[in-house]
């Protein structure tokens, strides 16, 4: 992906010198056309096109945006409720996400969106020990982690 | 034929840049046509060079899997379009291939001038390039 923004860069600078059109103008223009010449020959890089990457990045963070308004709102339900009825609790959440940064991408969205939070992460990083405010069902709970979160960050590292 | 198999390293590593300059040059030709030399014919060629290129660092094969197109596609489609330019022009009462332009305010690019010839210069540069492209893939397959 990396590769591919910097040749996209280096393209847009290319078509500037060719128009002699040092502007912002130019080199969106540049940016353009190497976009879709790289769009064209999109096959020759081992990894995918990279526009589906950041369209990914940006799903994420709707998703992220989404599940924050819910989830507070939720807190809010349980906070202002009369008799507290919720039941906190740990689970173990098994992840089969393999890069740092993707480990804490989800670990830190998990504690963001309140209602849950990770505790611990399991030495050989493929278990999130999460602590949930309300839990009435366990696997519930990480089915929505998993197809939430889980799936949009592999999808923006595929 | 057995040839030996070489290392083209080199080769391919320079192609992968080369070849989206020389695209992208083939771009700026195709633009420049109006004003400056340059034109669909010219920038037709220079696309399927870089595509040539791209043939002599990988073989047939690969570039087929780079690009999955039928270049005989491509020049129907080309002659296609200019064809419909020219028809295009009875719509508006004019004789066959009169082209017409106008200067509209685009969002981006501020005021700039459109013209009908450059519909058929994009017929003229997929023609060019389908062409060029197939001739090159048909001798390149015979043994």
């Amino acid at each position: 992906m990396a590769l591919q923004i910097l040749l996209n860069v280096i393209l847009a600078l290319c078509w500037m010198f060719l128009n002699n059109d040092p502007t912002a103008v130019g080199f969106i223009t540049g940016y353009a056309m190497g976009l879709f010449s790289l769009f064209l020959l999109r096959r020759f890089f081992p990894r995918r096109f990279y526009v589906l990457n950041i369209w990914a990045i940006i799903m994420l963070l709707l998703i992220f945006i989404k599940e924050l308004l819910l989830a507070n709102l939720s807190v809010l339900k349980t906070i202002l409720a009369p008799k507290l009825k919720n039941k906190p609790g740990i689970f173990a959440f098994k992840t089969d996400l393999k890069a740092d940064w993707e480990i804490t991408t989800l670990a830190n969205l998990i504690t963001l969106t309140p209602g849950t939070l990770v505790i611990d992460i399991s030495d050989d990083r493929s278990i999130l020990y999460i602590h949930a405010v309300d839990i009435d069902d366990a696997e519930k709970a990480i089915y929505d982690i998993r197809h939430s979160f889980e799936e949009t960050i592999k999808e923006v590292s595929r | 034929m057995n040839k030996q198999q070489t290392n083209d390293v080199i080769l391919q590593t320079v192609t992968k840049v080369a070849c989206f300059i020389i695209l992208l040059f083939s771009f700026h030709l195709f633009f420049a046509g109006h004003n400056n030399p340059g034109g669909g014919f010219i920038a037709g060629l220079m696309t399927s060079s870089s595509f040539v290129l791209l043939l002599l660092a990988y073989d047939l094969k690969t570039v087929k899997n780079i690009l999955p197109i039928n270049f005989i596609y491509v020049a129907a489609t080309g002659l296609f379009i200019s064809v419909c330019t020219g028809i295009g022009s009875f719509v508006f009462g004019a004789q066959f291939l009169s082209h017409a332009f106008g200067y509209f305010h685009l969002p981006l690019l501020g005021k700039t001038e459109l013209a009908t010839a450059v519909l058929f210069d994009t017929g003229v540069y997929l023609v060019v390039v389908g062409v060029t492209m197939t001739i090159i893939q048909t001798i390149g397959e015979r043994e």
